[in-house]
């Protein structure tokens, strides 16, 4: 595991990234992927009410809803980085939504899926330590200027 | 016509219950498809209920026979009838901010802004609600639909605090009372002029996002989202969606960070009220006036609070 503090968030670096949806993808095997809501995300949905996912079996395409959250009475779609088929949900996160907050890369894992197009899709997702840690500290400084997060 | 620099605003009226639902979410829709950002008004012409996306109907008074129906939006269970008019602030993703709380804020405080101008001085707390003092005046919530943020809110002209109470399950008629009895003190109608309110809305809105109100109507595209609605909404299968989630504990929100708890154990139930992480109006039902696991199911509750 390898991990670096980015501007005050913690970053896996042995992970790809969507810093759009702010979903983490870990590779498992060949096609398989797991799936987890990354610490920016954490920290601009807020304090988490619900989630709620597609069942297993369920196929989805990249940049598609395979679940949604509620926070502050407000829901928003979890968005699949890449295309596949749903072959694990994390049902222990989804009853306890409390798990993404406090362990986003490991025990707060969403979902794992079975990739339809990994090669072309990962194209457009974030990757390599050097690229994650740019990228993510771009990100973190666009928000504090948008005022999205606090200095 | 409307154009990119302008609010379309439409006052819908009086609508069916169903209707007052389905509209927003049609223009939801719109929006994501290039319709200018909206703001709806409506009167919900008959009573019925609403749940949150990810709440269960197993949280509904089995004995209710209004209809239900499960919006798109965050939130709890509500009673809603012609007392309440709702107003729907609808702009494109890129319009909000980013983070959530954020987001319900920028698209509250305009709403506010109405309140005040037509003579009731709310004011948005530190948690985003709509009060008037310590007195929740307007439900929200929120969310994203395709991609278009929703906030929606209500002018409460109007409130019946036991229709409110009477549509949630309660573990025992101790701990509805107590809901009641909190929705009461927490829980305020402000009998507003709703067409001076409806127009003051527009105009603040039209000032936060820099737009120019003007009515308008829905599109084609609306319309026929507006018909999928209707049949979805009335749908058993999309209204009984979300899986209950039973832990023993009943909870009931009355506003943000003011909530009745239950819990039952040993041929006994406690009952108290919660303000932020004080508890109050303990109430015991048993044959003892207290009870060994007392303190720690009312820790238990006070652990746990409704989100």
């Amino acid at each position: 595991m390898t991990s670096q503090m980015i501007k005050g968030f913690e970053v896996r670096m042995d992970r790809l990234y969507d810093l759009v949806h702010h979903m983490w993808i870990d590779l498992l095997a060949d096609e398989r992927v797991r799936i987890g809501m990354d610490s920016l995300g954490v920290e601009t949905s807020g304090t988490l009410a619900h989630l709620s996912a597609v069942g297993v079996g369920t196929v989805v395409s990249q940049g598609e809803p395979f679940g949604s959250l509620e926070a502050e009475k407000y829901v928003g779609p979890l968005v699949a980085p890449l295309s596949g088929t749903i072959v694990a949900v994390n049902d222990e996160v989804f009853s306890d939504p409390g798990r993404v907050e406090s362990d986003p890369y490991e025990s707060g894992w969403m979902i794992e899926m079975e990739t339809t197009d990994l090669a072309a899709e990962r194209g457009g997702l974030i990757e390599g330590e050097d690229v994650i840690a740019t990228r993510f500290a771009q990100k973190v400084t666009e928000y504090r200027l948008e005022g999205v997060l606090a200095e | 016509m409307t154009g990119e620099s302008t609010l379309r605003v439409i006052d819908f009226g009086r609508v069916s219950g169903l209707r007052s639902q389905t509209l927003w979410h049609a223009i939801a829709h719109g929006v994501s498809s290039g319709a200018p950002p909206t703001l709806s008004f409506m009167q919900p012409g008959d009573p019925y209920v609403s749940i949150g996306y990810h709440r269960s109907i197993s949280e509904l008074n089995p004995h209710n026979e209004l209809p239900v129906y499960r919006r798109m939006v965050g939130g709890g269970p509500v009673y809603v009838d012609d007392g309440q008019y709702f107003f729907q602030i609808v702009v494109p993703l890129a319009m909000a901010p980013a983070r959530r709380g954020d987001a319900i804020r920028a698209l509250l405080e305009p709403a506010v802004e109405a309140f005040n101008d037509v003579g009731i001085s709310a004011s948005l707390d530190e948690r985003n609600e709509v009060v008037l003092g310590d007195r929740k005046i307007c439900g929200h919530a929120a969310g994203q639909i395709s991609g278009s943020v929703v906030v929606v809110g209500n002018l409460i002209t109007r409130f019946d605090h036991g229709a409110a109470a009477s549509i949630v399950r309660a573990p025992s008629d101790v701990a509805r009372d107590e809901f009641l009895a909190q929705m009461k003190r927490y829980v305020l109608a402000t009998p507003a002029d709703p067409g001076l309110f409806l127009e003051a809305a527009g105009r603040r809105y039209g000032e936060k996002l820099g737009l120019a109100p003007e009515p308008g109507t829905l599109t084609d595209e609306e319309q026929a989202q507006l018909n999928i609605f209707d049949t979805l909404f009335v749908d058993p299968e999309w209204v009984d969606a979300s899986p209950a989630r039973e832990n023993g504990m009943w909870r009931a929100k009355v506003k943000s960070g003011v909530w009745v708890g239950s819990a039952a154990s040993d041929g006994h139930r406690v009952t108290a009220s919660f303000y932020d992480d004080e508890i109050k109006e303990v109430r015991v039902e048993g044959p003892d006036e207290t009870f060994e696991e007392m303190d720690q199911l009312l820790a238990a509750l006070a652990a746990d609070p409704p989100i």
